[in-house]
């Protein structure tokens, strides 16, 4: 029993210690009083596999099947495991070669655009047998399955069949001909959806118009080939239906394969030596890779004691790395293609007020707030697209386009409304809504006083659960100004300012009769055709100057939003990794390596 | 007693249907649905997916389609298939029929998993997380209450309930990650998360190997998390053993001259226990279901988040499946807990 009290009597003294240092001070004391007694130690690697591992973040990865898939981690595993028609550089973001070696457009007389993707034909179908990646053979043994065009016309029709259910098959139907009727059910008719097989080897689809990113969305997840003999069952194979993706079920034949998935708690993804490699898409160099599911504070202590080889930084911990002279050389803030913004219900009372949301905008200072608030290097957004997507203004080209930090503008702009309708600032009565979190509390009260400081104004805070949230900004109650972010699908500047802000776009629906019912409930004829005019475009300068006057009306002449910032991420990676830094946040680990 | 029991398990059936009815109708009344996204999905697509759960019947009949697959047993001649929506916790083939019961359904989030696999993988190791800090609890609340009990008022006794204080007021929130840092990070002595299970398991729930492998994973998380309990712990067994020490059958004891030790252990121990394992069914219930905090701060792969992350996903059948799961284990429990009271104290009948 007195064990018991010494125990529990150390921890009582550790944790009065621990309390009363500082962190740093304790990182050395206990370094050095367990230096001695260290128990695992790993030895050197001998010349085996190069094995790396890494985070993918809470929660078990939703799904591998690219026709449901919909968030960051399942999409990082597919990625790396089936490869699309084309690629997108993970950095660059410019358009690259994946499945597909050459490609050819030609605009129809009906206006329809038709692409025709060549195919490699060297690539088989493999799976795990439990100790080695094997190719997958055909019922007669003869031969290796091989990608066709057949799997991508596949992989794009159970992406439609409403039976999927997939919650991103509407990328597809955006701009694929017939794929919405076939999707909503209108007709069984695979037929009438602009997907054609030429050969094996060739695949042509039609698209509803000629668009700068057609050739991009051909090429995501949402059309990538899925083994049909697994999924439905063929004379040598056992229909596995939705649990195709379990490990012992799953094909793929990209540069990785899954070997194993524990459920919440881990997975690993495995070379596939078969996958011949290409400039864009090269072989795999690190022999496999190991993820964990755990959330960031945990994936970071998993760093710090040596068992991730990257990870995220948790925001409480970003002034001890870049305090500490190892883990600071670590360090590395990548840009991250989303936007963080507030939007503004024109149609409520005083922000429907073009001068108020103007000042509001005006009296946000965005380089303050992330060097005391947020801390992780990003960027003040002047505007929406972020800078990085195809037709998206830059820094360089446009440094005065959009909305900056000018306290005296958006003071005379209040002014002048105040002026006009005889009130006080402190009269005004304005409420900010964002979904229960404390990194937005956070920015909401930093941003809350500056609203007080520079314009005089008292601005409530409401928070609601998220998806009580979502219901409340999109329906006919929208408050007057509330929060969200946007991240890419696919990197143009189409997927943010018009699918989201257009008509009917993300946080700009209708009802059925075609009249705002929630978000931003804003319509400027202008704004519209420039965005539909911008997606057209050929001249990628002329689409950039489209693209540019279009934000112009969005933050400044009608001011429909205050844009924040541009994500990062903040990451440490072990300085024996070799790797590139995706701006879509799905890292490509067949480009990393280990060097040891 | 077994009429008494049977009574108990049939009083089951009805505490699950009221939890089901009270589940079901608070989860579909909060707002927000499942397919609820920043990026709001399509009408069209919204309608496909309410369609492929049956999200778009009326409330009523969702909830007898859920009642008839999760508590009506089936006898069918149709083989199972590989659908999501055809996953039984139970199936036998008995003849040339089979038979089948509980279906949870599928989950909304994990897009190739059923409730049942989430039971069968996740469970588990919830169940033996739960299990060693509840042991834990156990052997660090009991002897700290009986020495403070039996040293009222003496340095020993500030001192145990100075660590009971400790424990209870020391969240996991704040002892996880400072363990995690000590003994992970700094010292290296333990892997920071993790667990050292995994399916398949003996029996359905026993980790196949124990050993150091498995056990390096399981002690800081089932340390942080039994010391709060052993707190309570001890705190109940010194105020009960106090109380039964002064009791007069203890004054008896002690006059014919029986042995401190066996005064203790046999008579007074024995009748103080009963408030101590009143409050071990709903420990057990709540520990073994799983916990949320702890197996967030140790990376364990447990059944504790998805009682948060149901919620906030509104995954319906997962929200039903883990409420009715804890009802099952909490009912349970308090059952044992009543057989135990009559072996603690004979004057206890239930027939």
């Amino acid at each position: 029993m007195r064990k018991f009290y010494v125990i529990a009597g150390l921890l009582v003294i550790a944790s009065m210690v621990l309390a009363a240092c500082q962190p740093k001070t304790v990182v050395e004391t206990v370094i050095v009083e367990g230096e001695p007694q260290i128990i695992e130690v790993t030895p050197e690697a001998p010349a085996g596999p190069k094995v790396l591992n890494v985070n993918l973040g809470p929660g078990d990865v939703p799904t591998l099947d690219p026709a449901v898939a919909e968030d960051t981690s399942s999409i990082t595993i597919i990625e790396s495991t089936f490869i699309g028609l084309t690629q997108i550089n993970e950095e660059t973001s410019l358009l690259e070669p994946g499945m597909a070696t050459e490609w050819e457009s030609v605009i129809n007389e009906d206006g329809t655009e038709t692409i025709t993707f060549h195919l490699r034909n060297d690539v088989p179908w493999v799976r795990w047998n439990g100790e080695a990646v094997e190719t997958v053979k055909t019922c007669d043994g003869a031969a290796d399955r091989m990608v066709t065009a057949n799997d991508f016309a596949y992989g794009i029709y159970r992406n439609l069949l409403p039976a999927t259910a997939s919650p991103y098959g509407y990328l597809l139907s955006m701009v694929l001909k017939g794929a919405a009727e076939f999707n909503n059910g209108e007709t069984e008719d695979f037929a009438t959806v602009g997907v054609e097989v030429v050969d094996d080897y060739t695949i042509k689809l039609t698209f509803l118009a000629p668009a700068a990113y057609n050739a991009q969305i051909a090429g995501l997840w949402v059309a990538r080939p899925q083994p049909k003999w697994v999924i439905e069952g063929d004379d040598c194979t056992e229909a596995r239906g939705e649990r195709w993706t379990e490990p012992g079920f799953f094909q793929s034949y990209g540069p990785y394969t899954m070997s194993e998935w524990i459920h919440d708690s881990s997975l690993v993804l495995v070379k596939n030596p078969f996958w011949p490699g290409s400039d864009s898409i090269p072989q795999a160099k690190i022999d496999e890779v190991h993820f964990t599911m755990l959330d960031e504070q945990a994936a970071f202590a998993e760093y710090e004691a040596g068992n991730l080889d990257a990870a995220g930084v948790p925001l409480a911990d970003i002034d001890r790395v870049k305090a500490d002279p190892v883990l600071s050389k670590e360090l590395v803030i990548a840009p991250n293609l989303c936007t963080y913004y507030y939007g503004f219900n024109t149609t409520a009372p005083v922000v429907n007020d073009v001068r108020v949301r103007r000042a509001l905008s005006m009296a946000i200072d965005r380089q303050g707030l992330i060097d005391n608030v947020l801390k992780g290097g990003q960027e003040p957004a002047q505007w929406f697209s972020r800078p990085g997507l195809a037709g998206a203004p830059t820094m360089e080209t446009h440094p005065d386009l959009g909305v900056k930090y000018n306290p005296e503008e958006a003071k005379k702009q209040l002014d002048e409304y105040l002026a006009e309708t005889g009130q006080t600032a402190d009269q005004l009565d304005l409420t900010l809504m964002f979904n229960t979190s404390s990194g937005h509390q956070k920015i909401a009260e930093a941003i809350q006083q500056m609203w007080k400081d520079t314009l005089g104004v008292n601005v409530k805070l409401v928070n609601q659960e998220w998806a009580v949230y979502l219901d409340t900004i999109k329906g006919k109650d929208t408050p007057q100004i509330w929060r969200l972010g946007w991240c890419l699908d696919y990197p143009d500047a189409n997927n943010f300012i018009r699918e989201v802000f257009a008509v009917n776009g993300s946080s700009n629906p209708v009802d059925a009769n075609g009249n705002p019912a929630g978000g931003v409930m804003w319509k400027n004829d202008k704004f519209e055709e420039i965005v539909k005019q911008a997606a057209v475009e050929t001249d990628p300068a002329k689409r950039v100057d489209l693209y540019a006057q279009a934000e112009n009306i969005l933050v400044m002449e009608d001011a429909v939003i205050a844009p924040i910032y541009w994500y990062t991420r903040v990451t440490v990676t072990k300085p024996y990794v070799i790797r590139t830094f995706s701006v879509g946040g799905h890292e490509l680990y067949y480009k990393w390596d280990i060097n040891k | 007693m077994g009429r008494y029991i049977a009574r108990r398990l049939l009083y089951l059936i009805v505490v699950l249907l009221v939890v089901s009815i009270i589940t079901f109708g608070l989860m579909h009344a909060v707002p927000g649905g499942p397919f609820s996204r920043e990026k709001a999905l399509p009408e069209e697509t919204i309608k496909v997916l309410n369609a492929r759960y049956h999200l778009d019947d009326p409330l009523y009949l969702q909830y007898l389609h859920y009642v008839n697959n999760v508590m009506i047993p089936h006898l069918t001649t149709v083989p199972p298939t590989n659908s999501l929506m055809d996953d039984y916790l139970v199936s036998v083939k008995i003849g040339p029929v089979w038979f089948r019961w509980m279906n949870f359904g599928p989950s909304y989030k994990s897009r190739s998993r059923t409730v049942n696999d989430i039971f069968r993988d996740n469970l588990p190791i919830s169940a033996q997380l739960g299990t060693m800090a509840l042991l834990v609890a156990l052997v660090i609340g009991m002897p700290l209450g009986i020495m403070a009990a039996l040293k009222q008022n003496t340095i020993l006794d500030y001192f145990g309930m100075s660590v009971a204080i400790f424990g209870v007021s020391v969240p996991v929130i704040v002892l996880g990650p400072l363990l995690v840092w000590i003994f992970g990070v700094a010292l290296k002595w333990l892997p920071p998360t993790g667990w050292g299970a995994k399916p398949p398991y003996t029996f359905g729930f026993l980790p196949s190997k124990f050993g150091w492998d498995f056990f390096k994973f399981a002690i800081m998380p089932s340390i942080a998390l039994g010391l709060g309990s052993s707190a309570v712990i001890a705190r109940l067994t010194r105020a009960s053993l106090l109380q039964t020490i002064r009791e007069d059958y203890i004054r008896t004891a002690r006059a014919k001259g029986l042995k401190e030790r066996i005064i203790i252990v046999r008579h007074a121990l024995k009748n103080s226990l009963i408030p101590v394992v009143t409050i071990l069914g709903p420990l057990f219930a709540a520990l073994v279901t799983g916990t949320f905090v702890t197996e967030t701060i140790f990376g364990i792969p447990g059944m504790g988040k998805y009682f948060v992350t149901s919620i906030t996903n509104r995954d319906y059948p997962v929200i039903m499946g883990t409420i009715l799961l804890y009802a099952v284990f909490l009912v349970i429990a308090n059952l044992v807990v009543d057989i135990v009271y009559a072996y603690l104290d004979p004057r206890i009948r239930y027939d």
